[in-house]
């Protein structure tokens, strides 16, 4: 297998040898934030194994704003974290190296993971580098089901407030439940834990020169691991608290990213989910509490007037995608008043199933046609927002939870779409 | 008499006869190769038009946007049909001057030397234009879909504008290659084009003043709104 890791980081990974756990933070000018992650992970580190060899591996892209050196010079302070002094046999390594390839976080995680494999690691945690409510316990809740529980994949579990996380909410969540059949919440969470055998799993595929190697990553990652059939678990973390803005994320491209990251595997797994009938939930580890999150502004206004200029000027790529009926809904929608603004749940399925079906079918360059679906999921979100503006969180949950279901009984529209006759499915339930 | 007789009727039928032997075997073999041509040419167009449903061309060219121009133009009934009777069309030209070929006139026959002269400039020809309405039609809708998700309330006259000025280009350039008004074409076509960009450049500044006003009020104040926004959508 082709080792693309600079020599001095072969060097340095020689001169540690092995580890039990490698914990991999991609980043790319995260100076402001970094720092608390890397004193969480290192504290979490400390804690809950402070008998396992720990390694941590900034995967920098670049940054101009000193991330590395504030990775490398951050103080541990355990003492006074922790309330004990820890008895390490083995202190915490910390590495910090510029990634190579397509700038992203999917090319940061690629070396992470060949730095996992180099050492031999049983588990691998990765976190964002922008995270402000990252705790010690996360460590414990992300590593300890792969070391003590022979589990592969651990997905992160989040309180988020009710308007936060609109793509995983309306697309990415009840996609891969009705697809793949595994209720896994937050499957671009970004915070997950693995095992050292997935870890070498996915070095094997040749996908870092698409979109994966960018923000596809997270989906790729947990589609990768359902669909190939290895333990999928998730863990509780509580809040979700980022950094104000993602940099450099613009919605467009990173809408393009990640949804057509995840069109995308339909068709590398579509011996897979054309077979999967039903869903299920996975198992959960750490105890759930309530958290309080942070207000979030919402430009609903804003995002109707971008879908109304979408249904009015990109008619003629819609007509090469989308059915009449799903158009003509489509256009009654874009005649509401802002304050009625609905998009019924079950329209918007045959949106991404249509979409969906067209990125398999090649109807339309793919770039193009991802690009063309972002003024439709802002109006799907402005209506989401609108619908839940009274809703308390178990209520929204409720209503995802509709949604879902929506996504679960209008399957065999995608198969009809797709191309996939009925007759040749076969009739076993869950093989994921 | 005698010789009047034959001056004034038999000699007029003996050069009709001559000339008439000399062109009703062009004549037929023109009609017979016409004939052949034609039934060539059918099948060509039959079996260009399976090879292309093989290869999926129909799909291909979806993809391309271009299926879009042709259902348009409601002339063929698919690309696939469309591209066999191009080819169709292409073995009947040669048909045609391999007709020619067989009369024996010399003014058929310099016409034919120099239409196959001109055939590679008019195959460079179709070729820029054909690259120039893929093109446009692609730079078109990437600007379309970029507008939109900018939110610029003229997104289709920006995009319409630029499909109509690179087609401009591929047609100045595929004249240019035909020799058709080269000198004229290419002024013409930098007059148009300094004209369109200094008549928007004044119209945006004077004419259009309140607009131009407005829409930077816009555009800045959905930027702000823009960055007013704390959820994250992944």
């Amino acid at each position: 297998m082709e080792n693309f890791l600079p020599s001095h980081l072969i060097e340095r990974l020689a001169q540690i040898g092995e580890a039990d756990i490698v914990v991999g933070i991609p980043s790319y000018n995260n100076a402001r934030t970094i720092g608390h992650v890397v004193r969480a992970c290192s504290a979490g580190l400390a804690k809950y194994f402070p008998h396992r060899r720990s390694v941590l591996i900034n995967s920098d892209g670049g940054s101009k704003d000193g991330t590395p050196e504030v990775v490398l010079r951050t103080e541990l302070e355990a003492e006074s974290l922790l309330l004990v002094a820890p008895q390490r046999l083995h202190p915490i390594q910390r590495i910090s190296t510029a990634y190579h390839g397509v700038p992203g976080k999917g090319s940061a995680f690629r070396t992470i993971f060949a730095v996992a494999r180099q050492l031999n690691a049983k588990a691998c945690i990765v976190v964002d580098a922008d995270l402000r409510s990252i705790a010690p316990h996360w460590m414990d809740l992300l590593a300890s089901p792969i070391l003590d529980r022979e589990f592969d994949f651990i997905a992160p579990y989040y309180l988020r407030h009710k308007y936060d996380g609109t793509i995983t909410n309306g697309i990415i969540y009840p996609m891969t439940r009705a697809l793949f059949g595994k209720r896994v919440r937050q499957p671009i969470g970004g915070d997950f834990g693995f095992s050292g055998r997935l870890a070498a799993r996915y070095l094997e595929k040749n996908v870092w020169e698409t979109d994966v190697a960018r923000f596809g990553i997270d989906i790729w990652m947990t589609l990768t691991a359902i669909a190939e059939g290895f333990r999928i678990g998730q863990s509780y973390l509580g809040a979700k608290l980022h950094d104000a803005k993602d940099p450099g994320a613009d919605l467009t491209s990173m809408f393009r990213q990640v949804v057509g990251s995840m069109f995308g595997l339909l068709e590398t797994y579509e011996e897979i989910w054309k077979n999967v009938h039903s869903s299920e939930p996975v198992p959960m580890f750490g105890l759930p509490f309530d958290v309080g999150v942070e207000p979030i502004h919402v430009n609903v206004e804003r995002m109707i007037k971008a879908y109304c200029q979408g249904v009015r000027d990109l008619q003629e790529i819609y007509a090469q995608v989308l059915e009449q009926e799903t158009r003509e809904g489509l256009l009654a929608c874009s005649r509401l008043s802002p304050t009625e603004f609905r998009m019924p749940d079950e329209l918007w399925v045959h949106v991404v199933y249509e979409f969906a079906a067209a990125y398999h079918r090649r109807k339309l360059d793919r770039q193009h046609l991802m690009e063309s679906l972002v003024p439709l999921y802002l109006g799907r979100t402005a209506s989401f927002v609108l619908e839940v503006q009274e809703a308390d969180a178990a209520q929204v949950e409720e209503r995802i939870e509709q949604l879902c279901a929506v996504f679960e009984a209008e399957k065999p529209y995608l198969r009809k779409h797709w191309g996939v006759e009925a007759g040749k499915e076969s009739s076993h339930a869950n093989p994921a | 008499m005698q010789t009047l007789l034959e001056k004034a009727f038999v000699e007029p039928f003996q050069r009709l006869a001559e000339q008439l032997a000399a062109v009703v075997p062009a004549l037929v073999s023109l009609v017979v190769i016409l004939l052949v041509g034609g039934a060539l040419a059918y099948a060509t167009r039959r079996l260009v038009q399976r090879l292309l449903q093989m290869v999926r061309f129909d799909q291909f060219v979806a993809e391309s946007g271009l299926a879009g121009t042709i259902e348009r133009a409601r002339l063929f009934r698919s690309p696939s049909d469309f591209g066999a009777r191009l080819a169709q069309g292409a073995v009947w030209v040669f048909v045609i001057l391999f007709a020619l070929m067989a009369m024996p006139s010399e003014m058929t026959q310099s016409l034919v030397v120099r239409f196959v002269n001109y055939i590679p400039d008019l195959l460079a020809a179709a070729l820029v234009l054909l690259l120039g309405t893929i093109i446009s039609k692609f730079l078109a809708r990437s600007t379309l879909l970029a507008a939109v998700n900018a939110q610029w309330p003229a997104a289709r006259l920006i995009a319409g504008t630029v499909r109509v000025l690179v087609m401009l280009l591929a047609v100045v350039m595929a004249l240019e290659q035909l020799r058709i008004g080269q000198s004229a074409l290419l002024l013409t076509f930098a007059i148009l084009f300094g004209g369109i960009v200094l008549a928007a450049a004044i119209a945006f500044g004077y004419g259009a003043r309140d607009l131009a006003r407005e829409w930077l009020q816009t555009k800045l104040r959905s930027r702000e709104q823009e960055t007013e926004e704390t959820f994250h959508h992944l």
